[in-house]
């Protein structure tokens, strides 16, 4: 269109070719991106392929869920999914317990004292996971909190508390003030008025902040490794390192407890994938 | 506190909310309390209070359970202690130790590399993703979703499979680059190699975060901008660095800085793939810091070494950290 005998209204005829090609571009656009997620899901296949072939010396051959009912009842896998169960729920529950509270003081509060508090999760945030461990494995020590899940849950609740509160007040910031003031006006007191109007319109902030702990929990490596000391009392992370040190020539029952592993996430992500966009990311970064 | 790799799940968005909550003076206008409603001074004592009890809970965790081991961290680190004792005080000697060794300097090293190839690497993968997600790929929703999978598996699985696939010369990858005549192919025996391998590792542990990032981010783009910027006859380059790189810097600081934050703690993806070898060449700081405790048991070297790590994670992300509301405030 740059020489000068091109009319001017001839733009709208390159437009007009415009759909056909954008539909070869919208294939392409489809092919690449089978091509690069395929790629990508290649160690995530080979976890699931690998978990559904027969053991060595099974005699079985093919794909058969046996490996996966070997793993269930013959190893430590079932009682290690129990402790990383019920140390992610419980932690999950405590976070949002004790999350939601401190999330609405920082969403309402306007003191120096609130944004200090708001500071001090922000850098407590950034800590090394390691300058942890060590003080507190000494401590705990002394508690007798070391090896139990109990020691766990403390730390899971501790180690999400800065992103839980922060996720709570983002949602609650969501939330109209004049709703409260309605039910402060009809008696209600600042309590009430958190718990029966913000909390009880929350729930999809409630979920994500539970979502979160709950991966926090259930994906850590580092304080499990270091807290645990008998098998019995393991979480599957350090039950499958160990599995994977001591069976690394048999890949189906080291593949099939990292099946175990990885399905609860996959799972909550499918289900409560909604509300991934919706407290998190959606809600507060789109449209500022 | 920052965990493993999961950490970011749905972080991003709550970022927003800190750097508001910082100056609660500003343009977000404050509720009032219900004490604006009927002010009597008990009244007012009574919600204060309640707001005190409210937040009391984290606080008492907070401080128990992360300032704490910081204070008696920075105590260690001025001790020559082991384990169970706290030794004799030694003053900075543990801290002049340790950066006269070339362990420490070498893990540095490696630490910097791990952390740019991380951040730039996944941000550069997930904002091409994002952007081609964003022009219309059919079934984008599905990809969106699988292509989240990396971030979501806990990495001890990733890492078991990944170690499947790379780490012996009979694994499929070696396999492959053998058939395809590049030899024998070590992938964690050579030391750089490893190096390569694990910054790779990362990169595909956290593109979905950044793939979430940009695309919450370029959503907000407004799709009239685009098309003004064609009529005005830029070309694709043009309106991808003049106009969208420009709009969504201010969530691309977030999420590098988080994305620095994560890299520089990072110790699973590292450990679990490598355990730091080979000839510690994959070492970074908190894998070293972990080793000195747990392996060689010099807790006073090992404490010193995450808390130089800290204290410069601190001021750094400060740094970024005031950038970012001087962004925002633009």
């Amino acid at each position: 269109m740059s020489t000068a005998t091109t009319p001017r209204h001839a733009a709208p005829s390159t437009l007009e070719v415009r759909p056909d090609r954008r539909g070869t571009t919208r294939w392409w656009g489809l092919a690449l991106y089978t091509v690069i997620t395929a790629v990508v899901l290649i160690p995530l296949v080979a976890v699931v392929v690998l978990a559904l072939r027969p053991r060595q010396g099974s005699g079985l051959s093919g794909y058969t869920l046996e490996t996966i009912g070997y793993v269930l009842t013959q190893t430590q896998s079932i009682i290690w999914l129990e402790n990383s169960l019920l140390v992610s729920l419980a932690s999950t529950v405590v976070a949002v317990v004790v999350a939601a509270p401190a999330g609405y003081v920082l969403s309402r509060g306007r003191s120096k004292a609130v944004s200090g508090y708001s500071l001090l999760l922000f850098i407590v945030q950034g800590f090394p996971v390691v300058v942890f461990v060590i003080p507190l494995f000494i401590l705990f020590a002394r508690l007798n909190l070391v090896d139990t899940p109990a020691g766990l849950i403390i730390i899971y609740v501790a180690a999400s508390m800065s992103v839980a509160c922060w996720m709570m007040a983002a949602y609650f910031d969501s939330i109209p003030v004049t709703l409260e003031e309605a039910a402060w006006i009809d008696g209600c007191s600042l309590f009430g008025g958190f718990v029966r109007v913000v909390l009880r319109n929350s729930l999809p902030g409630v979920l994500s902040t539970a979502i979160f702990t709950f991966l926090v929990a259930w994906n850590d490596y580092l304080v499990a490794v270091v807290f645990l000391r008998s098998t019995i009392n393991y979480t599957l992370p350090v039950g499958l390192q160990t599995f994977f040190q001591q069976n690394a020539t048999d890949w189906g029952p080291v593949m099939a407890t990292a099946l175990l592993m990885m399905l609860p996430p996959i799972i909550v992500f499918a289900a409560l994938n909604r509300f991934f966009s919706v407290g998190g990311i959606g809600g507060s970064l789109a449209g500022r | 506190m920052s965990t493993s790799g999961t950490t970011g799940a749905i972080a991003p968005g709550v970022v927003e909310s800190v750097t508001r909550h910082q100056h609660p003076g500003g343009d977000h206008s404050q509720p009032g309390l219900p004490g604006g409603v009927r002010r009597t001074s008990s009244r007012v004592r009574r919600e204060r209070i309640t707001m005190a009890s409210l937040v009391l809970p984290s606080i008492i965790l907070v401080v128990l359970i992360n300032a704490y081991p910081v204070f008696y961290a920075a105590i260690q680190s001025v001790h020559d202690g082991t384990l169970t004792t706290t030794g004799d005080f030694v003053g900075f000697d543990n801290f002049s130790t340790i950066l006269a060794s070339p362990a420490f300097w070498a893990s540095a090293r490696f630490t910097l590399v791990f952390t740019i190839v991380g951040v730039f690497g996944s941000w550069a993968v997930g904002l091409a993703l994002a952007l081609g997600l964003r022009a219309g790929v059919p079934g984008r929703s599905v990809f969106r979703v699988l292509l989240l999978l990396p971030w979501v598996v806990p990495i001890v699985v990733s890492a078991t499979s990944w170690n499947w696939l790379v780490a012996t010369p009979s694994s499929p990858v070696p396999q492959l680059a053998e058939a395809l005549g590049f030899g024998q192919v070590l992938f964690l025996a050579n030391p750089l190699l490893a190096q390569i391998t694990v910054c790779i590792f990362k990169v595909w542990v956290s593109f979905p975060f950044m793939l979430l990032m940009t695309s919450a981010a370029l959503e907000s783009v407004d799709d009239n901008v685009y098309q003004a910027a064609r009529m005005d006859g830029a070309n694709r380059w043009q309106t991808f660095t003049q106009i969208t790189l420009p709009m969504i810097a201010r969530s691309t600081y977030i999420s590098w800085i988080l994305m620095a934050i994560f890299c520089v703690n990072d110790f699973p993806t590292i450990f679990l793939l490598t355990g730091g070898g080979p000839v510690d060449a994959t070492t970074s700081l908190v894998v070293y810091a972990y080793k000195l405790v747990f392996t060689n048991f010099q807790t006073g070297f090992g404490v010193a070494v995450a808390f130089l790590m800290t204290v410069s994670l601190v001021i750094v992300s400060t740094i970024l950290y005031r950038q970012i509301r001087k962004a925002g405030i633009e």
